[in-house]
């Protein structure tokens, strides 16, 4: 066994303990770097900024007081805006009445 | 910060952004991670951050006195402090009032008139989580099962690594710490990471929040307003709620620490599909299942001295590991049904099987077994025993009544939760696979879309995860 300072080391009687790895050992063998893993979140944080503006204005809202925050709130309602002038608010209100209304089902009309 | 929210996103893109600039350098990538996850408690309350400090010190120097002595008494006696210690720290932030109220109320029951005042401590967030990783490290460095971990910032990021931090999995110190050994080299499972991302989102922001704000919170706030159909069905609801929302959160966390280079622990298995209370057990919350078999029921002499001692063990380690949920008695309660349940089942094991032979005998151990983890669920859930007891009077009546909370909505996604129960087994990898043959712009794409779709059909405003209380 051989420790260093900076480092965990491993014994080589080292008994793992039985679990089992959340992620099956056919989903490792392909996959990605962390470069790529950035730029999937990047291109998946815009396409976010892009259909789910609408939640951008209350996120800004609970943000503090400081004067960042402030102009945050203004760019956030500013986003919002273009957004809903390219109708691209559009497919969220569309999902968000759908679900209003199937919550708003009953199972009798007299309910 | 919770997870699904603006605020984890644009934290998981930094962490991500220096992920990339630290690729190459081990230990400063873990440092990164250390300051990291401090930031990501310190969101909740800053102060607490100094006993997390506190707890991966208690372990890391305990560890080392354990690892660096061969004198079997001064190991014990180390491993007895550090284990104390943990649970001290434990007891003080999360059990102190609760003895305080339960002595309050034996005196009244007794006519005295003294009561002892309460502390009114803010209960941190994930401390029993932190509390268990440093225990686990301690005994298992006491029973040579993992090696010493000299290294003080490898310590802190197994006790600190932000994706388990506040609501686990349980990761044993020897499953992770030989991970922080040397970087990996296998490529990061991205498709399979934003399966498990996509599915705990649909499970807490969609499932769990519906079920939770339009049946269940108001079934179980006035149950005496509702007749049988809606207390069943909010019953039912509940478990589906609380797998959602809990198996959401493993989920998420699995996935974040696989983009982060990590492997984390299977924790849940398609619960409601057990067909013995046992084998719920090997398939809810396994890590804290398996936990509490190492570290508590095994060592209280497991099933080795006698069906009696087994029972007593059994009941001992669920009462346990009820209370570890929470500093109230209705925990407590829920503990000792499962126990209960499991010294039970073991009486009967010899007429019962492993397993059922007929397509009937399955039916029923299945709606059995169900419905016994369903009325367990009510105690849990429920404020206290008066309302637990209000819950079940009403579920035995007002079946003439109009339904009011269960309605067609409510229905579905209890049915949508009970249909991933038993979806056959390997579903996972094969949609991991089909995902995993996508480009990687085109995976980023479908994340953003995805995550939009869900943030629509979502309520406003996302509830915390129910295991942060615990």
């Amino acid at each position: 066994m051989n420790h260093t300072s900076s480092q965990t080391s491993l014994s080589r009687n080292e008994r793992a303990p039985l679990v089992t790895d959340a992620i099956p050992p056919r989903l490792r063998r392909r996959g990605a770097n962390q470069r790529q893993v950035l730029g999937i979140c990047l291109i998946g944080a815009l396409v976010l900024a892009f259909f789910a503006s609408r939640d951008t204005p209350g996120w800004a809202e609970r943000l503090g007081d400081s004067p960042l925050d402030h102009q945050l709130r203004t760019i956030a309602g500013a986003w919002d805006s273009a957004m809903e002038q390219l109708r691209l608010t559009d497919p969220h209100e569309a999902l968000r009445a759908m679900m209003n209304r199937a919550l708003d089902w009953r199972w009798s009309a007299d309910d | 910060m919770l997870f699904p929210t603006l605020d984890f996103l644009l934290f998981f893109l930094v962490v991500a952004a220096a992920l990339v600039l630290l690729d190459r350098h081990f230990a400063q990538k873990k440092a990164m991670l250390v300051v990291a996850s401090y930031y990501f408690y310190a969101q909740w309350d800053w102060r607490f951050c100094f006993l997390l400090a506190g707890s991966t010190t208690v372990s890391y120097i305990a560890g080392l006195l354990i690892g660096g002595s061969d004198d079997p008494r001064r190991r014990r006696l180390v491993l007895a402090a550090g284990v104390t210690l943990h649970l001290v720290i434990l007891g003080i932030f999360k059990y102190l009032d609760f003895l305080v109220s339960s002595a309050n109320q034996l005196a009244r029951m007794l006519g005295l008139q003294h009561e002892l005042p309460f502390v009114e401590i803010l209960l941190p967030v994930g401390i029993s989580f932190f509390t268990f990783h440093g225990i686990s490290y301690i005994t298992d460095v006491y029973r040579r099962d993992v090696s010493v971990c000299r290294a003080p910032l490898d310590m802190a990021l197994y006790m600190s690594f932000f994706p388990q931090l506040v609501a686990g999995p349980i990761v044993r110190a020897a499953y992770f710490l030989p991970q922080l050994a040397r970087p990996s080299d296998e490529p990061i499972p991205v498709a399979a990471a934003l399966l498990l991302i996509f599915g705990g989102m649909v499970k807490k922001v969609i499932i769990a929040n519906y079920l939770a704000t339009g049946l269940v919170d108001p079934a179980f706030a006035a149950p005496e307003n509702y007749g049988g159909p809606d207390l069943l069905l909010a019953t039912y609801a509940y478990a589906v709620q609380i797998y959602c929302d809990f198996s959401a959160y493993t989920d998420i966390a699995i996935a974040v620490a696989a983009l982060c280079g990590f492997r984390f622990p299977r924790n849940f298995n398609q619960p409601y599909r057990a067909l013995r209370l046992r084998e719920f057990w090997q398939r809810w919350h396994i890590s804290l299942s398996t936990w509490l078999r190492d570290y508590l029921y095994k060592p209280l002499g497991g099933n080795r001295y006698g069906r009696l001692k087994t029972y007593r063990n059994l009941m001992i380690t669920m009462l346990l590991g009820g209370i570890w949920h929470g500093a109230a008695w209705k925990f407590v309660m829920w503990g000792a049904l499962h126990g209960g349940g499991l010294a039970l089942e073991r009486i009967f094991q010899s007429w019962l099987g492993q397993r059922p032979a007929t397509r009937l005998g399955v039916i029923v151990s299945w709606v059995v077994v169900f419905h016994f983890v369903c009325l367990a669920w009510i105690f849990f859930r429920a404020e206290d025993f008066t309302v637990a007891g209000r819950f079940i009077a009403g579920l035995g009546g007002g079946w003439h009544q109009p339904i009011q909370q269960a309605q067609p909505a409510m229905a579905g996604l209890i049915a949508i939760g009970m249909v991933g129960q038993f979806l056959p087994p390997g579903s996972f990898e094969r949609a991991g696979e089909l995902v995993g043959r996508v480009p990687y712009w085109g995976l980023g794409v479908a994340a953003g879309l995805m995550l939009a779709v869900i943030n629509a059909l979502g309520p406003e405003g996302i509830a915390p995860f129910i295991y942060f209380r615990f």
